[in-house]
C-alpha cells in the first residue's frame, strides 16, 4: 500500500502514514505561472493499492482539480486500486435543488470521482448521512465522534453536562454521542432564510438550566450557528458553553466571531488544515488520523 | 466577414449563459446575436460556487460561454456546475463554448507517471452532461477524441488574418516558434499569401518547467518582415526567444499573431524588452488592464466568429465552412 497526499492537508496525511508505519510516497505538484498544476508521481505504482489523502476545503475548486489529476496519474500509471480519503468533502451541502435553477453540485463531484476511477472512498462526518447512497462504489462515512467522546469524558468527568444539537439536522449525531457517553441531550430548532442564508428563528427543546452545555455539530462555517446556539443556551440558564465540530471550515470572520463569543472553548479536528492566521486562543485541534488509519488497516 | 443575424424572436429556443471567466467576450457575442445573456454564478461564504439559473430553460438549447483561462481550476468547476444546473432545468441540449481550453497542453504522457489532464477535463465536461463542445484553436486537435460528444474546433485566423493584412507587410515570412506549430504556420502562409516559411527549433528541458530556448532555425529571414504564429503566449518565453533569435538572424520587422494571450508571470516585461514590434492576440481569455493598455499588444475580437458558430449550431448549418482554408 502506497500513501499519497495532495497539497490540501499534508500534516494530516503524514500522521495517517505514521500511524500505518509508512512514509508518504513522493509526488511533485508543480504550479505553472498560469495556475495550471502538473502532477508527477515519483514512485512506481504498477499493481499497487494507492491511498490518496486530500480534503476538498477552500480553495475547493483547486483542491478538487488536484485530486482528479492525481487519481488520473495513479490509474494511468497502473495502480490497481485507488482508495480516496477525503476528510472534508467539498460541495456536500449542495445535495439537492434548494431553489429552481440550481444544480446539485455534490452529485457532479460524486459522478466525477467515480468516473476517474476511484475504487473506494472514506469521508468524515457527512452533512447528510444519505450521501454515500449516491455512489456506486463503496463509500464510508467515518466519524470523529469517538475522539470527541474521549475528550468529553476527560474534561467533564464528575460533572453533569448536557449535549446540544444546534439544529434538527444534527439529531442523529447528537443521539449517537449521547449513547456513547450516557449524557442526555437537547436540540435547537433553527430556521434559515433561504434568500439571505441567515438564521431567522430558533427555539430550544429541553432543559439546560444550571448545566454546562456541549454543542456538537458537523462543521463550523461562519460560526453563526454556534454563537446563536450559545446565546440561546445561556439565556435558558446554561452555566457555560463548549463547542465541538468535526470540520473547521472557518469561513469569513468565524475565528474572530468565536473568539469573541461566550463559548469557553472550541474543539475541532484536523480534517481541514487551519492556516495560522485563522487559529485563535479558544481553539483546540483534535486528530482523526488514527480513525482514518484504522479504517485502512 | 459573414453578417451574423439571429435573435431570440427568430430562434426562441436558445439561451446564452456565461460564467465569470470572460464576461466581456460573452456580452459581445450576445450583442451580435441580439440575445439576452445571464450569469448564474455566485459564491458562498466558504468559497464554494453556487449556480442559480434565472431564465426558463425547458426544451431550450443552452449555450454556455466559458473559456477555462486563469483562475483555471475555478473556471473549470464553475463550468461543470453550470452544465449540471442547465441539464437539471430540463434544457434539451447543453452546448459548451470554450474559446480557451485550460490544461490543453497536458494532452499526452510526455513522461512517466503523469496524468493526461486535458483528457480529465474533457471527460468531466462530458460527465457533467454537455452535449457538444466548441473550442477555438485547441492546442492539439486530437483532443477532440477524448470524448464521444461532438466537438468542433474553429480557428482564430478568421479574426487574426484580417488584422495582419491591414499591416500591409511585404516580403513576409511566416515563422513557427517551435516544431509543433509548423502546420499552423503553413496554414497562415496560405491564408496571407506569404512566400516563405521558417521554423525556429527549440529544445525544452522537461525537468525545468516553462523554460525554453531557441537554438536553431530552418529557413531565411534576413532583410525580411516576419510574422511569428502560435496558439498561445503563456509566460512568453517561447515567442520572445524566437523573436530575439530572428532579429539576430537579420529579420526586419517582427510581429506575432497568437490566439490565446495569457501573459503569465513577467511575460509583458519580456515582450516589452524583446525585438517584437507588435503582438496581435484575440480576446479568447479575459485580459487584465496591463494587457489591454500595453502599446505592444493589439487585441482583435473572436466574438463575431463565435457568434457565427453559435448561429450555425443553432440553425444546423455547416461549421466546417467557417474554417477558411
Amino acid at each position: 500500500m502506497l500513501i499519497f497526499s495532495g497539497s490540501s492537508n499534508k500534516p494530516l496525511a503524514q500522521k495517517i502514514a505514521h500511524d500505518l508505519d509508512k512514509k508518504l510516497s513522493p509526488v511533485e505538484i508543480f504550479v505553472f505561472p498560469d495556475g495550471e498544476k502538473r502532477i508527477t508521481l515519483q514512485e512506481k505504482v504498477v499493481d499497487q493499492t494507492a491511498v490518496l489523502i486530500q480534503s476538498t476545503n477552500t480553495p475547493v475548486d483547486t483542491n478538487y482539480m488536484e485530486l482528479f489529476l492525481m487519481v488520473d496519474a495513479l490509474k494511468r500509471s497502473g495502480a490497481e486500486f485507488v482508495n480516496l480519503i477525503m476528510p472534508y468533502f467539498g460541495y456536500q451541502r449542495q445535495d439537492h435543488i434548494f431553489r429552481d435553477g440550481e444544480g446539485v453540485s455534490l452529485e457532479v463531484m460524486a459522478k466525477i470521482l467515480e468516473a476517474i476511477g476511484i475504487n473506494e472512498i472514506f469521508v468524515f462526518d457527512l452533512h447528510s448521512i444519505k450521501i454515500p447512497e449516491i455512489f456506486t462504489i463503496p463509500t464510508h462515512n467515518l466519524s470523529a465522534l469517538p475522539v470527541f467522546a474521549q475528550k468529553i469524558r476527560e474534561q467533564f468527568s464528575g460533572r453533569e453536562p448536557i449535549l446540544v444539537s444546534p439544529d434538527m439536522g444534527g439529531i442523529r449525531r447528537i443521539k449517537e454521542i449521547s449513547e456513547m457517553l450516557n449524557i442526555p441531550y437537547v436540540t435547537i430548532v433553527k430556521d434559515r432564510d433561504l434568500n439571505t442564508g441567515s438564521i431567522c428563528d430558533s427555539q430550544l427543546n429541553g432543559e439546560v438550566d444550571g448545566r454546562q452545555a456541549i454543542i456538537v455539530d458537523d462543521m463550523i462555517a461562519t460560526g453563526d450557528t454556534m454563537v446563536y446556539a450559545a446565546d440561546l443556551l445561556l439565556k435558558n440558564g446554561a452555566t457555560s458553553i463548549f463547542a465541538f465540530a468535526t470540520h473547521p471550515v472557518l469561513a469569513e470572520k468565524a475565528s474572530k466571531v468565536l473568539q469573541e463569543s461566550k463559548i469557553e472553548k472550541v474543539f475541532v479536528t484536523d480534517t481541514i488544515e487551519i492556516p495560522e492566521d485563522k487559529k485563535f486562543a479558544k481553539l483546540e485541534i483534535l486528530s482523526i488520523a488514527k480513525i482514518a488509519a484504522n479504517a485502512l488497516k | 466577414m459573414v453578417k451574423t443575424q439571429i435573435n431570440n424572436s427568430d430562434f426562441p429556443n436558445f439561451v446564452l449563459l456565461t460564467g465569470t471567466a470572460n464576461e466581456p467576450l460573452a456580452m459581445k457575442i450576445a450583442k451580435l446575436l441580439k440575445s439576452q445573456i445571464n450569469n448564474p454564478v455566485s459564491v458562498f461564504a466558504d468559497g464554494e460556487i453556487r449556480i442559480k439559473i434565472a431564465p426558463n430553460l425547458r426544451r431550450r438549447h443552452v449555450f454556455i460561454i466559458q473559456p477555462t483561462c486563469p483562475p483555471v481550476n475555478d473556471n473549470i468547476i464553475q463550468l461543470l456546475l453550470m452544465i449540471d444546473a442547465a441539464k437539471r432545468a430540463s434544457s434539451s441540449e447543453v452546448i459548451v463554448i470554450m474559446p480557451y481550453f485550460g490544461y490543453s497542453r497536458q494532452d499526452r504522457k510526455e513522461m512517466a507517471r503523469v496524468p493526461i489532464s486535458s483528457a480529465v477535463i474533457a471527460s468531466m465536461i462530458a460527465h457533467a452532461g454537455a452535449d457538444r463542445i466548441l473550442t477555438l484553436d485547441i492546442h492539439s486537435e486530437q483532443e477532440e477524441g477524448f470524448i464521444q460528444q461532438p466537438w468542433d474546433n474553429v480557428y482564430a485566423s478568421y479574426a487574426l488574418a484580417p488584422a495582419i493584412k491591414k499591416k500591409n507587410l511585404d516580403n513576409l515570412v511566416i515563422v513557427s516558434p517551435d516544431k509543433g506549430g509548423v502546420s499552423r504556420a503553413t496554414f497562415y502562409q496560405g491564408l496571407l499569401g506569404a512566400s516563405e516559411l521558417a521554423i525556429v527549433y527549440k529544445e525544452r528541458d522537461l525537468s525545468v518547467n516553462n523554460k525554453s530556448e531557441a537554438l536553431a532555425m530552418v529557413g531565411e529571414v534576413k532583410g525580411k518582415n516576419v510574422l511569428l504564429v502560435d496558439d498561445m503566449i503563456d509566460a512568453g518565453g517561447t515567442i520572445v526567444h524566437a523573436a530575439n533569435y530572428l532579429k539576430e538572424k537579420g529579420a526586419k520587422r517582427i510581429f506575432a499573431a497568437v490566439t490565446h494571450g495569457l501573459f503569465s508571470g513577467d511575460a509583458l516585461e519580456k515582450i516589452g524588452k524583446s525585438a517584437l514590434e507588435k503582438v496581435i492576440v484575440t480576446d479568447s481569455v479575459k485580459h487584465r488592464n496591463e494587457v489591454t493598455k500595453n502599446s505592444k499588444i493589439e487585441i482583435v475580437s473572436v466574438a463575431p466568429l463565435l457568434a457565427e458558430a453559435i448561429k450555425r449550431i443553432e440553425t444546423g448549418d455547416s461549421i466546417s465552412s467557417l474554417i477558411i482554408r
